[in-house]
């Protein structure tokens, strides 16, 4: 201290080490733990996709990181992501702030950008096992694409000469641009799943053989088979299914379709079929006939605006009781009024409209198509999913179906156990559980162009969404930030809860013990 | 050398401005206002360089100045009874520190009631807190001290207390040598100890210690102002190189042989050595340095002497057990063989102390055995 | 909601610390050191800091750290600065740190001379609203109907609490500002601001304590959330004396019941005290909008 004499007290004082060298998470007698809950759009999705923890990575400008999680539910998001009708969006709890999410959008992101970088350098290490998957459809592919991963060898064999099932012969191009599936299909090809078209099993192949060459078979063979309803003069000519309509148009096949075109149904293939013909040249006059009134409409209704905004006309409790037609072709459809009376439709038989049309599409109906069995007298372990089995769905429900399957046929040939069906969980995080008093800055914004702008609107729901509340909180600074992660320093977090109460997100919560 | 007549608190004032101090921080209170009147003045002109902050108590006029010199810098306060009373936790607190601060204390009596007489219990009262204790009986050594006690606090890092007493020194005028500013500074340096707060560099001062750390620092703090007698003696040589005035932590004023010593401090010891030519075998023990105290100097001299009687001449009373530098000192006769009578001469409330006074005591002809209480009232 | 703030930034408060688990004088510390950044010198005088700071050779802050007496903060932090500037360090930023004690009782002289010598220095009281270090005894910031070890039930303590700001307003410092640990951009901004202020800058940050005042240690920010949304803590900043400026304004204010549940130290509060506290809220929350000046 002065030069000549080193005090006791400098020692003491002055040559001070940080207080880490106090251990005080030995004082702790709860633990902050991040026991994540189950978002509204989480539970929304079909997929149960992990919504939430994407999108924070994206926040985070990790894109690996957001594919990583997204594939574990969800193969395919640059599909999804265009023909989903995303129920998650539907449920996002931010729309009680401002606007939900852009879930789909950020989806779509993901999606291309997996197109764009993960251009895979080799297959997977292959194991023991190969396995046959019936139909390419999204079950089949999501099933395929899960078991290549886990490194068995996969066929696909599929009966029409294009691959995708109704993702490419069922869904029109104007909402799924082939271009995404064509690269979808690439890279399951490039990482080592093959293909087999032109190739109807039960009819060019008895199913007994794939039993026979494949340790494991899967049958995702759908639900596309047209009703038709049995009404009088169904079989004229200009009387189209939607499914054989749809995929003649998606085959690219040119198409004896005369003006006015009437389409009736409700559902999302009605509209397809609607707008799909408003495509076609010469077609200006389309009308979709539905039996019930506009609210009760299962078609999306997204969708259903879209069609009207293209021209396309509606007219509601209508039911077609039946076809006229002049030298065999169509010519006009008689129809009763209907109305629904508690579950049941009414048909009022006394009344009659009349609409003149050239053609009619039926979009009323899909059958399971179980042709695979042909003539197959032998027992056989089934294993199947999709469409064939929920009948008609929808592509994320395929999804979902065709990895449940590859899990459990990776099971199977591993000797464990199947996965457990356990049941979807349920009392998502709701607005009001939210803790937003806690989070700065948080203020109403509406959707944003950029992805990670966008991720970060995301509120997160029970899942960690890296706002860093709990580490601006901290007293003990035990919350340590990781290029936007947070982890807790359990040396010298003294467990007093306040990160677990401030969470905004609901994401963590204070357990017992060390 | 330019000499003046100044008072005692003058000389305080202008050592204060010699040695360059760098902050002042003060309070009034008599007998020691015309200390900071002085400094503020000085300060007014120029002439004191640095902060003069007028604080809004004696106990943050010793807060300001431990602050500052925490940072490193020169300090001084000067107060006096209550003042010195009110700043008693920071006096602790700054020895404890090892702040090397400078305090003039003037003695006057602490109340109540009120009263405004050199009574030196204020400044005794405050021995055993850590700090050095230097009294002075002249104005010349007031200046003379103030110089050396920032040599010598701020080589050991102990504070110090110049003590004398109110009016007789801090009032009466006296020729006074002053040297410049530059012979002191050339003497004295600039402050040369090390700040304990340097931005940027972590510290946790004086901050929660055991019992056991607390023991380790206080032995040093005693060790230290025990060594500090040394240095002091150094000090004083170096001081009358310079200046060719001589000072020593005790000094003993022996004419010839001699029976009776007076023992005593601050300007009642100027008192009796202006008695001892007119008095018969009498000599003068002055205690310069009370922290630390001089006991071994003190039976050393006593040791070499025949002495019958000690007459200790204590402006004080420590209430229940007597005057404070009589209580001292027989701790410095324990190692006699056999040790002389004490006479206390108790002047408590800081009354007059006179020869007649000291004639009568020692015209007493059966020396008292042992010790003996005197109440300097019975004998105005 | 909140002032926006940049969460990520140089931390100066170490863990390890000596603070109870929930603590929030380390809280407001931790933002403070944060708005202030490295070139500090803190003096702390006799509060639970004492002991929080740690045990030397141990510190729980990156910088220097001159502890001093209890009545003494204000006049050592006067002769800190002073004695830096002497030493031409006048970019570093002085700050004293003191409790409700240290600032409203036992402290408020030395705060006081400093104040009016318009030191240049920043002065932070952390407010606990009682002596907890010593055991949770009243002081004279702690607020009506609380009780405490030398208010024990039934007794409850009587007086108002002190309005320090309206004290600290009178001496026309340059700056004044309260601030709390559930507003952490508000508190570090008024950091941030002070730190450009030249002369003598007061702060009070309401700090909740979770043992003082009876809570549960992971109330601490929603308690002090609480207060501020309740208005019984105001968050304002006063400049040269003026007019309060409201740097946040509840959009309607929580009944204060919501705040006074969550602490023991208010059990068991009759009603009619509820009702009185209450409306001691509501009158100051009126007189201040009439005094202060548009958000
Ligand atoms: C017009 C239309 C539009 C739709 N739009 C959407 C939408 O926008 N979003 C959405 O989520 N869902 C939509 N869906 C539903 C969705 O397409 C299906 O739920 C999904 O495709 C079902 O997938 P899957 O793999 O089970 O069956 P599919 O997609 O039907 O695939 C089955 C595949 O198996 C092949 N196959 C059948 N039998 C054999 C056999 N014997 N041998 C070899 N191969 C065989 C078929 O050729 C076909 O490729 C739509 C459906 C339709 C009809
Ligand atoms: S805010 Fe995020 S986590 Fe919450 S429902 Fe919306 S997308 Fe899901
Ligand atoms: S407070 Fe924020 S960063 Fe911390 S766990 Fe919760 S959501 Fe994640
Ligand atoms: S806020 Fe900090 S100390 Fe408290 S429980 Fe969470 S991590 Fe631990």
């Amino acid at each position: 201290m002065n030069g000549e004499q080193i005090l006791e007290m400098e020692k003491i004082y002055l040559n001070v080490v940080p207080s880490t060298a106090n251990k005080t998470g030995e004082w702790r007698l709860l633990t902050p733990t991040r026991k994540e809950k189950i978002s509204p759009c989480r539970q929304g999705c079909p997929l149960g996709g992990e919504i939430p923890a994407w999108l924070n990575a994206i926040k985070r400008n990790n894109w690996a990181e957001a594919w990583e999680i997204m594939q574990r539910k969800n193969p395919f998001p640059a599909i999804t992501g265009q023909v989903c009708f995303h129920p998650c969006t539907a449920e996002c709890n931010r729309r009680n702030l401002d606007e939900a999410i852009n879930i789909p959008a950020m989806e779509r992101a993901l999606g291309l950008w997996r197109l764009q970088n993960c251009r895979p350098a080799a297959p997977p290490r292959r194991v023991e096992g190969k396995i046959a998957v019936v139909g390419s459809g999204p079950a089949g592919l999501s099933c395929a694409y899960y078991l290549n991963r886990a490194g068995y060898r996969v066929t696909v064999i599929e009966r029409a000469p294009v691959a995708g099932g109704l993702l490419a012969l069922g869904i029109p191009s104007y909402r799924l641009p082939r271009e995404i599936l064509q690269q979808e299909l690439q890279l399951l090809q490039e990482e080592g799943v093959q293909f087999v078209l032109n190739c109807s099993v039960g009819r060019d192949m008895e199913i007994s053989r794939l039993y026979d060459d494949y340790d494991q078979v899967f049958l995702a063979t759908g639900a596309a088979l047209s009703r038709m309803p049995s009404l009088p003069g169904v079989k004229l000519n200009g009387v189209w299914s939607a499914l054989d309509f749809l995929q003649q148009v998606n085959l690219g096949r040119t198409l004896e379709i005369q003006n006015p075109v009437a389409v009736v149904g409700g559902g999302n293939a009605a509209i397809d079929a609607a707008r799909s013909a408003m495509r076609i040249k010469g077609i200006d006059r389309v009308t979709v006939l539905y039996r019930r009134t506009k609210e009760e409409m299962p078609a999306d209704p997204e969708e259903v605006a879209a069609a009207a905004a293209e021209g396309v006309q509606f007219v509601f409790n209508v039911t077609p009781r039946e076809l006229k037609g002049e030298q065999g072709r169509l010519v006009e459809a008689i129809l009763n009024r209907s109305h629904t009376s508690g579950e049941k439709l009414i048909i009022d038989r006394d009344t009659e409209l009349r609409i003149y049309c050239k053609t009619l599409i039926f979009a009323v109906g899909q059958e399971r198509d179980w042709s695979v069995f042909g003539t197959l007298h032998r027992e056989i372990r089934l294993c199947a999913g999709g469409d064939l089995i929920s009948g008609p769905a929808a592509v994320p429900q395929a999804i979902q179906a065709g990895r449940i399957a590859a899990e459990a046929l990776a099971a199977q040939l591993e000797g464990k156990p199947g996965p457990d069906p356990s049941p979807p969980e349920s009392g998502a995080v709701t607005f009001e559980e939210l803790h937003l008093a806690a989070w700065p800055g948080l203020a109403a914004r509406g959707r944003q162009e950029d992805p990670s702008a966008e991720a970060e609107r995301c509120l997160g729901c029970g899942t960690c969404n890296s706002c860093g509340i709990c580490y601006l909180f901290c007293p003990d600074v035990a919350v340590t930030p990781d290029q936007g992660r947070y982890l807790f320093d359990l040396n010298f977090c003294k467990g007093c809860g306040i990160c677990a109460r401030e969470c905004p997100a609901r994401a963590l919560m204070m357990e017992g013990g060390w | 050398m330019p000499v003046e007549l100044i008072t005692g608190n003058q000389a305080a004032a202008l050592a204060v401005q010699r040695a360059g101090v760098e902050l002042v921080a003060a309070y009034p209170i008599t007998p020691q206002t015309a200390i900071v009147e002085t400094l503020a003045s000085l300060h007014a002109q120029g002439e004191l360089k640095g902060e003069f902050v007028s604080v809004e108590s004696e106990y943050a006029a010793l807060a300001c100045c431990s602050g500052a010199a925490a940072a490193g810098a020169r300090v001084f306060t000067a107060t006096s009874s209550h003042g010195l009373a009110y700043m008693h936790e920071m006096i602790h607190w700054c020895a404890g520190a090892r702040f090397p601060i400078v305090m003039a204390g003037v003695n006057r009596a602490l109340g109540g009631p009120w009263c405004l007489d050199p009574d030196q219990g204020d400044s005794l009262s405050q021995r055993d807190t850590g700090w050095l204790q230097l009294y002075c009986s002249s104005a010349q050594e007031v200046f003379d001290t103030i110089i050396q006690a920032y040599a010598l606090a701020e080589k050991i890092m102990l504070p110090c207390m110049v003590i004398y007493d109110g009016f007789y020194i801090s009032h009466t005028y006296e020729t006074v040598d002053i040297p410049d500013r530059e012979e002191v500074q050339r003497f004295l340096g600039p402050p040369s100890f090390a700040a304990q707060v340097q931005p940027g560099l972590p510290a946790n001062l004086h901050g929660l210690s055991t019992g056991e750390t607390q023991a380790k620092l206080v032995r040093e703090r005693h060790r230290t102002m025990k060594e500090a007698l040394a240095v002091l003696k150094e000090i004083n040589a170096r001081f009358a190189a310079a200046f060719n005035r001589k000072y020593e932590p005790v000094e003993a004023y022996f004419p010839g042989k001699i029976k009776n010593v007076v023992v005593a401090a601050g300007a009642c010891a100027d008192t009796v050595r202006w008695c001892l030519p007119r008095l018969a075998d009498t000599g003068l023990i002055r205690l310069k340095a009370l922290r630390p105290f001089p006991g071994e100097e003190i039976s050393l001299l006593l040791e070499k002497q025949k002495i019958e009687r000690i007459v200790v001449v204590d402006r004080n009373c420590s209430t229940g057990m007597g005057g404070i530098l009589a209580q001292e000192l027989k701790a410095a006769l324990y190692p006699l063989n056999s040790p002389p009578a004490v006479y206390d001469l108790i002047l408590a409330g800081g009354i007059d102390f006179t020869p007649q006074m000291l004639q009568r005591l020692l015209a007493q002809r059966e020396p008292h055995r042992g010790f003996a209480e005197i109440w300097g009232v019975d004998l105005l | 909601m909140n002032s926006k703030i940049n969460f990520i930034q140089p931390e100066y408060l170490h863990s390890g610390h000596y603070a109870c688990p929930g603590c929030g004088a380390a809280l407001a510390v931790r933002y403070l050191a944060r708005a202030l950044g490295p070139d500090l010198v803190v003096v702390i005088t006799a509060s639970c800091w004492s002991i929080i700071a740690g045990m030397p050779p141990l510190s729980a802050l990156k910088c220097p750290i001159l502890h001093c007496p209890f009545p003494s903060a204000g006049a050592v932090g006067s002769g800190l600065r002073r004695g830096l500037d002497l030493r031409g360090k006048h970019s570093t930023t002085v700050l004293v740190l003191a409790g409700d004690g240290g600032t409203f009782d036992i402290g408020l002289q030395a705060l006081s001379g400093a104040a009016q010598r318009n030191e240049n220095f920043i002065f932070v009281c952390y407010d606990n609203e009682a002596y907890m270090n010593t055991g949770i005894q009243t002081s004279s910031a702690t607020p009506f109907g609380a009780h405490t070890t030398t208010a024990p039930y039934p007794l409850f303590k009587k007086g108002a609490k002190k309005d320090i700001m309206h004290i600290m307003a009178a001496h026309g410092i340059p700056y004044a500002a309260t601030a709390t640990v559930a507003f952490p951009g508000d508190l570090e901004q008024k950091f941030r601001r002070a730190r450009q202020i030249e002369g003598f800058r007061f702060i009070h940050i309401l700090s909740p304590c979770p043992p003082g005042w009876g809570a549960d240690s992971a109330d601490t920010v929603e308690l002090s959330r609480l207060a501020v949304e309740t208005g019984f803590f105001p968050l304002m900043e006063i400049f040269e004396g003026g007019a309060p400026v409201l740097t946040y304004r509840p959009e309607k204010r929580v009944p204060l019941e919501q705040y006074l549940k969550l602490q023991r130290r208010f059990r068991p509060l009759e009603l009619q005290q509820i009702e009185t506290l209450q409306q001691g809220v509501d009158e100051e929350w009126e007189r201040l909008l009439k005094a202060a000046g548009p958000v």
